[in-house]
């Protein structure tokens, strides 16, 4: 399936920004069963300077910075993504869990996806106890991984209550998790912690999720958010698997990766360092729309 | 009788008690001196630190303030021949970890081989995945690394820690070096010891290669005086001719490191960090850093900025590598580590795991790769005999669960060195650190080291942070050690004159400080003109007692009597009171001490120590124009220190702009007070005090106090350097002096503004003077010092927020 992506980034500055300067991560990337056949970044208003390239994970980062006054910044991101329909494995099959942890320390592996990189605390993910204790019962003794997994990820959605007001992207993910509330973000942090406390490892996937209109009602422009969940190493055989534990799923084929990672600080849409005087508002729409069908507004611009 | 303890090796005496031949000749000395002399050459040691400010900042401490530097007397002193073999070994042991770090964040050979397990790299919150594929600016990884090294019973040494983040110590160790061979001149000139100029020298030459044509120099960025060895960091840039700088002072544009000063951007080729990796760039590392330059990995990665050590070297420390290093030794140099490791089993593995579980009772566990595992090992590494039953089993339970965060360590017992301890030698253990920079043609180790002694018998860490104190380290030369005068002949000495643009944060400090001493003497003035009033019992004290009032030195207006009024202005807590003003003035020298007259510090923290011993509150006037009367001479002190030993660069402008505007701010302000249409013989003679003008007032007159002439010597007459005239032709001066940005015409802004409010200041008509010209002129001169913050401190913005 083919989707086209446009996601709409813009932040009104309480008073003229002389200077900044941002990093961003917003092309999507090429990964298992996923072609990014078209992208385009227009930032507006034009930065003074621009680069780009790939970083340790692969993710495509633009550098800009800005140094004139500017009271807004507006990123817009254009995709054309191909996307394959989803792998399904017999869960039961996976190898158990405990294989997969044993294995991971005796890697001899550095590469961005090696397993070995995601199985340390990082900077939203600590190895907390509480958490791992929490995660522990769903992996009992001689259960496969991806079966444990997807029982986590469920269990997540059944016992966490999803409140934007809760949490902000500084939230710390032990109290996202003694709050039982939060966002996609926090819920795939609770999981990484969980999961990485074991010895298993785990990466945070940021990208989008097609959310279907209500049956009958067209299509809200805007409404498909950014969204993120976990990727699970399974073992060399099977590799990485994605699991959502704000739907409860597997992440499958309505999911399309934007970055990969450790945590959110690795794959942060946008960061940056500005002087400013006051604070600033900040919005963000996403349109995912499956080849055919079109966007409400305006067709998206695709070179 | 000094003796080894039992089990341990002693530095200076063998098991039996003998003498070791190497120290013979140093008791020899002492004895001859005998113990009150001796005492004497230690106190002069003590006062000698304590002048030169060298300081340390403890954490822990409620108000984390700076403490003195606590030295040891007796210093270490190491054999020609035990010298030998320990620089081998640290010579070795930099190219070693050298060797690890170019691979890890190059061809990853040592893992792919099965030398080094991925996690043992992986684990590390410094192994910085930015950095990977990015080659170092010039070659190498490593420009300044130490280890810690202990002497095990056996009497080998062993490396107790690798230091290859950013060591610190190098500069104590010259500064406990300045001491002992000061106070101890004789005795140390007697003997062969090691001098450690070359080593600083040889270093310098190194990162001043990475210069380019015209950039700002080589600068040391330091987190900034709240950092616990912030006196280090200024004392090496003074040493070694670099500027000290923090995050703030740095901005990249187009991918290079640029110095922001007051005459604009100055490139910068290399940097020399005392931050941490993580924390150098809040865009590509830690975003919650507030100590580091955005976009500095970018001019890293293009190779535009040579930073050492290399980002991401702090790799080099990990716990975890420990264990696998005598066989990468075996690998990369087909060699034996000349200095073995302290025995470390990382966790992290099945066997070496089983065997941590089976012996811990004899063994330290520590994190693999941080100092501290909350709520595992909250100390750091930590003796498992010692610990009480749940905290044992919690840690077994983790070690098992998560083995990859764990070693297991050999105790280590350390030797013992003697220390002097109120007339008689006492053992006490210690840790000895030794550096190595790098230099054109490979390494250099410094010939001396840091020694850091335990507070108790039984230590096995040492840590500064624990009451410790440190020692100098005497290398022993078999041949005669040539007088460092003849190291550097005459001829080959280029000569240097500072110039160089000044950094703006330095600027501002400067400018700052002078503000704040003068509004300090200012207000000094007042109390002082107060206390005499009311011991000569005269009567109208209203107006002095409001002016206090209205600077926020004294907390309530008139009716207050005066004697509260002028004790709470002296040692009260109000924002203008005396202690919150020198509190003000030592901060801002604070952040400059690299540049800066030692004798003005000292003499700054004179006057604080003397406000604060001297504190009375319910003082009799008496007292308070005594105090006021001493604080002034301190204060004279410091203006004397800064006009003798300053050098006449834009820094001395800057600290005399901030002198003259608050000055005639100040003049403004009192003449408003004393001066103005219902001023009376009485409030005319304070304000002739107030400006030290009273003398010259009678020479030209003889009748008393009255108004027009006493106006005129004030404001306008320029040959009284305490004018408002004379200031302001002054400012004038100093803002003429000072360099333009190349958007700027002839004459600066701050000029124009400068030269208007003279002009008018010379037009006054003392018969016709009101106060709303006086406050105009106030106004100006405010308008005036932000128009100079605007032009030169640039870093005066809005600090930069994260956005996210």
């Amino acid at each position: 399936m083919k989707y086209a992506v446009k996601q709409v980034t813009t932040y009104n500055y309480a008073s003229a920004v002389p200077f900044a300067k941002h990093v961003l991560r917003l092309t999507p990337m090429g990964d298992a069963g996923q072609t990014v056949l078209a992208n385009t970044i227009t930032i507006d208003p034009a930065p003074r300077e621009r680069q780009e390239d790939n970083d340790f994970f692969g993710n495509r980062v633009t550098h800009i910075a800005f140094e004139s006054p500017h009271l807004t910044m507006t990123i817009t991101c254009e995709a054309a993504i191909e996307k394959s329909e989803a792998v399904t494995d017999d869960l039961a099959a996976t190898p158990t869990w405990t294989t997969v942890r044993d294995a991971v320390p005796l890697i001899a592996d550095l590469s961005p996806r090696a397993p070995t990189h995601y199985i340390f605390a990082s900077r939203f993910v600590p190895i907390d106890p509480t958490i791992r204790d929490y995660a522990g019962q769903s992996f009992t003794p001689d259960r496969s991984i991806l079966e444990a997994g997807l029982d986590l990820a469920m269990r997540i959605k059944a016992d966490f209550a999803y409140d934007p007001a809760a949490t902000d992207v500084t939230t710390p993910t032990t109290e996202a998790f003694s709050l039982k509330r939060g966002v996609c973000q926090d819920f795939a942090h609770v999981m990484i912690a969980g999961l990485r406390g074991l010895g298993l490892p785990a990466a945070y996937v940021s990208g989008y999720l097609r959310t279907e209109p209500p049956p009958g009602k067209p299509r809200l422009a805007g409404a498909d958010a950014t969204h993120a969940w976990v990727s699970l190493w399974c073992g060399e055989a099977i590799g990485w698997r994605g699991l959502d534990p704000t739907n409860g799923i597997t992440a499958g084929g309505d999911h399309l990766t934007l970055a990969f990672g450790r945590d959110y600080a690795d794959v942060s849409p946008v960061d940056g360092v500005i002087v400013a005087d006051g604070g600033h508002t900040l919005s963000v729409a996403v349109d995912v729309v499956p080849e055919g069908e079109t966007l409400p507004e305006e067709p998206p611009r695709l070179s | 009788m000094y003796r080894a303890q039992p089990g341990l090796y002693d530095e200076m005496v063998d098991a039996e008690g003998a003498v070791r031949p190497h120290w013979r000749a140093l008791l020899d000395r002492f004895d001859a001196l005998g113990p009150e002399a001796l005492n004497n050459r230690f106190e002069a040691a003590d006062r000698h630190l304590k002048e030169s400010g060298v300081s340390f900042r403890v954490y822990s401490d409620a108000d984390a303030t700076e403490r003195p530097w606590p030295l040891s007397h007796m210093p270490l002193l190491i054999s020609a021949e035990d010298w030998k073999h320990i620089k081998s070994g640290v010579l070795q042991r930099v190219e070693l970890i050298e060797a690890l770090l170019a691979d890890v964040y190059g061809p990853q050979q040592f893992i792919k081989d099965g030398l080094l397990p991925a996690s043992a790299i992986a684990g590390s919150p410094e192994f910085l995945r930015p950095m990977v594929g990015v080659p170092p600016v010039g070659g190498r990884y490593l420009a300044f690394y130490a280890i810690d090294l202990g002497r095990s019973p056996s009497g080998d040494w062993w490396v107790i820690r690798d230091r290859a983040q950013g060591p610190s110590g190098a500069g104590y160790a010259q500064e406990n070096r300045n001491a002992m061979s000061r106070a101890l001149s004789d005795v140390y000139r007697g003997f062969n010891v090691e001098r450690l100029g070359s080593f600083f020298e040889a270093y310098r030459g190194w990162m001043s290669s990475f210069r380019t044509g015209d950039d700002a120099g080589t600068c040391l960025l330091t987190p900034g005086r709240l950092n616990e060895t912030f006196f280090e960091h200024a004392f090496l840039a003074r040493h070694l001719g670099f500027r000290l700088v923090e995050g703030q002072d740095l901005t990249v544009r187009n991918q290079q490191v640029f110095l922001r000063t007051i005459a604009g951007l100055r490139r910068i080729g290399a940097l020399w960090r005392r931050v941490d990796s993580d924390f150098c760039d809040p865009l590509e590392l830690n975003q919650r850093s507030q100590l580091g330059v955005p976009g500095l990995v970018q001019a890293v990665r293009q190779g535009n900025v040579m930073v050492a050590n290399a980002l991401g070297s702090g790799l080099g420390e990990a716990f975890a590598l420990m264990g696998f290093l005598p066989a990468l030794a075996k690998k990369v140099m087909d060699q034996s580590l000349l200095l073995p490791n302290v025995a470390t089993w990382w966790c992290g593995q099945e066997t070496e795991r089983r065997y941590v579980l089976d012996n811990l009772d004899r063994l330290v566990v520590a994190p693999a790769f941080v100092s501290r595992l909350p709520g595992i090992l909250d100390h750091g590494p930590t003796v498992v005999a010692e610990m009480d039953p749940g905290a044992r089993a919690a840690l077994v339970e983790a070690i098992e669960r998560r083995g990859v965060d764990f070693v297991g360590q050999e105790v280590v017992k350390l030797s013992t060195t003697p220390v002097w301890t109120k007339g008689t030698l006492e053992p006490r253990p210690f840790e000895l650190r030794v550096f190595v920079a790098a230099t054109a043609d490979g390494w250099n180790v410094m010939p001396g080291g840091f020694g850091l002694i335990g507070d108790r018998i039984d230590a096995r860490a040492v840590s500064m942070q624990q009451g410790a104190r440190s020692c100098d380290v005497w290398v022993l030369s078999d041949s005669r050690v040539a007088d460092p005068s003849h190291l550097a002949p005459a001829r080959e000495v280029t000569i240097r004159r500072s110039t160089g643009a000044l950094p703006s944060r330095a600027a501002d400090n400067l400018f700052w400080l002078a503000r704040y001493l003068e509004r300090t003497e200012a207000t000094l003035r007042i109390v002082r003109s107060m206390a005499a009033l009311l011991v000569e019992e005269r009567s109208d004290i209203s107006a002095l007692v409001d002016i206090l009032f209205k600077w926020g030195a004294s907390p309530q207006p008139y009716p207050t009597a005066g004697d509260a009024a002028a004790a709470q202005a002296l040692f009260g807590t109000g924002p203008g009171a005396i202690p919150a003003l020198i509190r003000a003035a030592r901060n801002a020298a604070a952040a400059i001490r690299d540049r800066f007259p030692r004798d003005t510090l000292q003499a700054l923290d004179d006057l604080n120590a003397f406000i604060v011993s001297t504190a009375q509150v319910q003082a009799t006037t008496a007292y308070v124009l005594d105090k006021a009367n001493t604080a002034l001479r301190i204060i004279a002190a410091v203006a004397g220190f800064q006009n003798e030993n300053m050098n006449r660069l834009s820094g001395w402008r800057f600290f005399q702009l901030g002198h003259r505007i608050e000055r005639a701010i100040n003049t403004c302000r009192t003449v408003r007070q004393f001066g103005g249409e219902a001023s009376t013989p009485d409030t005319l003679d304070t304000l002739l005090e107030w400006c030290e003008s009273q003398r010259t007032y009678r020479v030209r007159y003889l009748h008393g106090a009255s108004r027009g002439p006493v106006l005129d010597l004030i404001l306008i007459d320029e040959s009284n350097p305490r004018s408002l005239a004379f200031s302001i032709a002054d400012i004038v001066t100093h803002t003429l002096a000072m360099p333009r940005t190349p958007n700027e015409g002839d004459v600066s802004s701050a000029t124009s503004m400068a030269q208007e409010l003279l002009n008018e200041v010379r037009a006054f008509d003392v018969a016709k003077l009101g106060n709303e010209q006086l406050l105009a002129c106030e106004n100006g001169l405010m308008r005036l010092s932000n128009e100079i913050s605007q032009l030169y401190f640039t870093v005066r913005e809005p600090a930069p927020a994260s956005v996210s």
